[in-house]
């Protein structure tokens, strides 16, 4: 074969090759030939959402491709969602809209210039204002401006129990601190294990840290120190810690602290509302109820076998402030489409749709509590709604890395109570050069 | 017919630059041709990349761009500040470069050990191929999946977990949660990866071991060696380079072992289970610190550079005694 025959291959490789430069290079931005939400070109959704939450949110999508005709594609159940969604930013490839569960991580890529604002889209504060209280527009605020909007509430601030038990056991709903240590203690000295803990997912542990310290130290600090101002080695956090341990420890938690951290969170609700229950009581947010009965055990009676109630008070002064949580809808791609499946997700008229499905609590306030199809749920937006004070899920709101550091740092904590003081230092003098950024 | 060119015999091949001089130009050229695709390819994915991420590690790199140029202070913070990646404070020293150094001492010698040994008995028994079909059968499984199962068999609920089943059963030990405590998780991760990856290690030292001439064997029998003098002047040093490939594969793998960990454990309880490509991952994508994820990349790359070299040195002495 003579050179010259070589060279068409040669050329074509070349070209194949700065071909794929140029597309890594470039990314594909919204496509420009067909029409978006036509279903060669839907509205691109990115959510986190598995399971119950996934099915009820595409209820709502359906809905609104009914009302509208417009198509959404919902890339779902992307559960590690941070290296997911700085990826497809990184190349330039982002959905149009997507669901950010941290208000931290929203105004970080707000920061970054990754997000669109949405006041020009038509999501106006008074427009917002008219279905949502000032606490959640606060949350999709960063620097006075609207980037996001609270799509789905949590209440964090709940316990979990079985109201058979208890009846039969003769126990009260405890709801002080001082009550809730009698019940553990009691479960202890029937030879039962009180507590079940998820700890290898190290966010139940923060979301127990926030209950207590909001509760001891108050609202206000609670504010400073996720805000910032506070520092961490504070000793009311220290002192919020060592009560928080003088719950989950060896002695009242189902496999100890190490059988804890070797345990998931939905492995957790297995050990107290499994088929074969080995503990009593669990700490986590209103979602329990959803997985405990969809995914862990369906026999399940609300009510019967299984309830919630409040975390009991600490100090009478601080009285019981709610913890919650909430995902947040953000914009990476502005058009038409996305501008009207904004203005519906943030309506009334969505979110009855999204709350019968009895999977989430809806922060929008016009959505009524007969919408709500069980207990449970009713219970858990009655807490939201009702709450005197709000604060939001503190790591959740600390910026970048310092929400997973906080949880390996609570990790540490249960471990070694004794080390405290000195993981407290460790992480404050992270936190003050992350704060600064 | 054309008239190609004349091929050059392997003998007169220019080992050094030198020499290319002395090759006509016109073939000279045709090299070039001929291995440019080549170069084409491994410059886009390869040499480009390598100098990206280089560059990148000195800025601070958010949304994985050039941005905030920070000098070296990237590396200072990774070996001097950062516990979770190295911490010599402690003794014995922490950090996800320590657990490497453990993957690497235990994971290669344990797959080593367990793909010998299996190779050399399995090839005593009649049902040897079962025997190697089982063994093999977990490099079928992904790594995604083998986590999972072992997150099963480690579950510090006996009702779920079969190893604490067994042993609350049998020996009446109080259940052991192996990825939930500090002291054991690196092991039971380490345990779970040899189970997935000793049957590649088992396949290709026993095609190595059927490679080795029945004479020989059977003339130190004659000569009157027991089995274990024979397998360890004989079959050992017959087969060392396959165990130099199979290491080297090994040792490659430790340095980027990611999925299992990250299924597992993601690193915890703590940080006590992560590794550096984990810290990689984790500080780019979960932390979007670009530039400091780009420095533990740049740091994996610089560990890996050496066992390379020591790779393509070895497949030059081989040549040149083959």
């Amino acid at each position: 074969m003579s050179r010259s025959k070589l060279m068409p291959v040669f050329l074509v490789l070349a070209v194949a090759a700065s071909a794929i430069v140029a597309s890594t290079g470039y990314g594909g931005s919204a496509g420009q030939q067909a029409r978006v939400g036509s279903a060669q070109d839907p509205i691109t959704f990115l959510t986190l959402w598995g399971g119950s939450e996934k099915q009820a949110f595409e209820k709502v999508l359906r809905a609104f491709e009914a009302k509208t005709g417009l198509k959404v594609q919902n890339e779902s159940g992307v559960r590690d969602f941070l290296p997911v969604i700085r990826t497809r930013i990184a190349a330039g490839n982002p959905p149009m809209l997507t669901i950010i569960p941290r208000p931290g991580i929203l105004a970080d890529l707000a920061r970054e210039g990754a997000l669109k604002e949405l006041e020009p889209m038509g999501v106006s504060k008074s427009y917002l204002a008219r279905n949502y209280s000032k606490a959640w527009i606060d949350l999709g605020t960063v620097d006075g401006k609207i980037y996001g909007f609270a799509a789905k509430a949590n209440s964090k601030s709940v316990f979990w129990y079985s109201p058979a038990d208890f009846k039969q056991r003769g126990f009260a709903v405890p709801t002080t601190w001082a009550q809730l240590v009698a019940v553990t203690k009691k479960y202890k000295a029937a030879g039962e294990t009180p507590w079940a803990l998820g700890a290898k997912d190290s966010w139940t542990l923060t979301d127990w840290f926030e209950n207590v310290y909001v509760r001891t130290a108050g609202p206000d600090r609670y504010a400073r120190l996720f805000g910032g101002t506070l520092p961490f080695d504070h000793p009311s956090v220290a002192a919020a810690l060592r009560q928080m341990t003088s719950v989950l420890n060896d002695q009242y938690v189902a496999g100890g602290i190490s059988g804890a951290l070797g345990t998931a969170f939905v492995d957790g609700i297995g050990r107290v509302f499994g088929a074969n229950p080995s503990a009593h009581l669990y700490m986590e947010g209103g979602f329990v109820g959803g997985i405990a009965l969809g995914d862990v055990n369906p026999k399940l009676k609300p009510g019967r076998t299984i309830a919630e109630a409040p975390f009991p008070v600490i100090n009478p002064r601080f009285g019981s402030p709610l913890v919650g949580g909430g995902d947040l809808t953000a914009v990476f791609v502005d058009n038409p489409e996305v501008r009207k499946l904004l203005l519906y997700l943030s309506s009334p008229e969505a979110g009855r749709i999204w709350v019968s499905t009895g999977a989430i609590v809806s922060p929008n306030k016009r959505v009524p509590q007969s919408a709500y199809p069980n207990l449970l749920v009713r219970a858990e937006a009655k807490q939201v709604a009702g709450a005197k004070v709000f604060r939001f899920d503190g790591s959740d709101l600390l910026p970048g890395a310092l929400g997973e550091d906080w949880g390996s740092t609570l990790q540490k904590v249960i471990q070694k109570p004794s080390d405290i003081p000195k993981l407290l230092s460790a992480f404050q003098k992270k936190a003050a050069r992350e704060f600064k950024r | 017919m054309t008239q190609g060119p004349v091929p050059i015999s392997v003998a007169e091949a220019p080992t050094r630059l030198g020499r290319l001089s002395a090759v006509a130009p016109r073939e000279a050229a045709q090299g070039v041709v001929f291995i440019l695709p080549a170069i084409v390819i491994l410059a886009t994915f390869l040499v480009y990349p390598v100098i990206w991420t280089t560059r990148l590690s000195f800025y601070r790199g958010r949304g994985l761009g050039f941005e905030g140029y920070l000098g070296f202070d990237n590396y200072k913070e990774l070996f001097t500040e950062d516990p979770s990646f190295l911490d010599y404070h402690r003794f014995p020293p922490q950090g996800a470069v320590i657990n490497n150094l453990k993957w690497m001492i235990l994971y290669t010698g344990l797959c080593l050990v367990f793909g010998l040994a299996l190779a050399v008995l399995a090839g005593r028994v009649r049902y040897e191929r079962l025997v190697k079909a089982v063994v093999f059968v977990p490099m079928a499984i992904s790594a995604t999946a083998v986590g999972v199962i072992w997150l099963f068999v480690y579950s510090p609920d006996p009702k779920i977990g079969i190893l604490n089943a067994v042993g609350e059963g049998v020996a009446g030990v109080e259940p052991i949660s192996w990825v939930g405590r500090e002291d054991t998780v690196n092991y039971a991760i380490i345990v779970a990866y040899v189970w997935f990856s000793a049957g590649f290690a088992m396949v290709v030292l026993s095609a190595a071991l059927k490679g080795i001439p029945a004479e020989i064997v059977e003339a130190a029998r004659v000569d009157g060696a027991g089995e274990w003098k024979i397998f360890r002047r004989i079959l050992v040093p017959m087969i060392s380079l396959p165990v130099a490939v199979v290491t080297v594969w090994l040792v490659i793998n430790v340095i980027k072992v990611f999925d299992i960990v990250y299924i597992m454990t993601r690193g915890g309880p703590g940080a006590s289970s992560r590794v550096i490509g984990y810290s990689m991952v984790f500080e780019t994508f979960t932390n979007g610190r670009g530039g400091y994820g780009a420095a533990i990349a740049v740091v994996m790359l610089l560990l890996i550079v050496p066992i390379m070299l020591l790779n393509i040195r070895r497949f030059r002495s081989e040549r040149v005694s083959g």
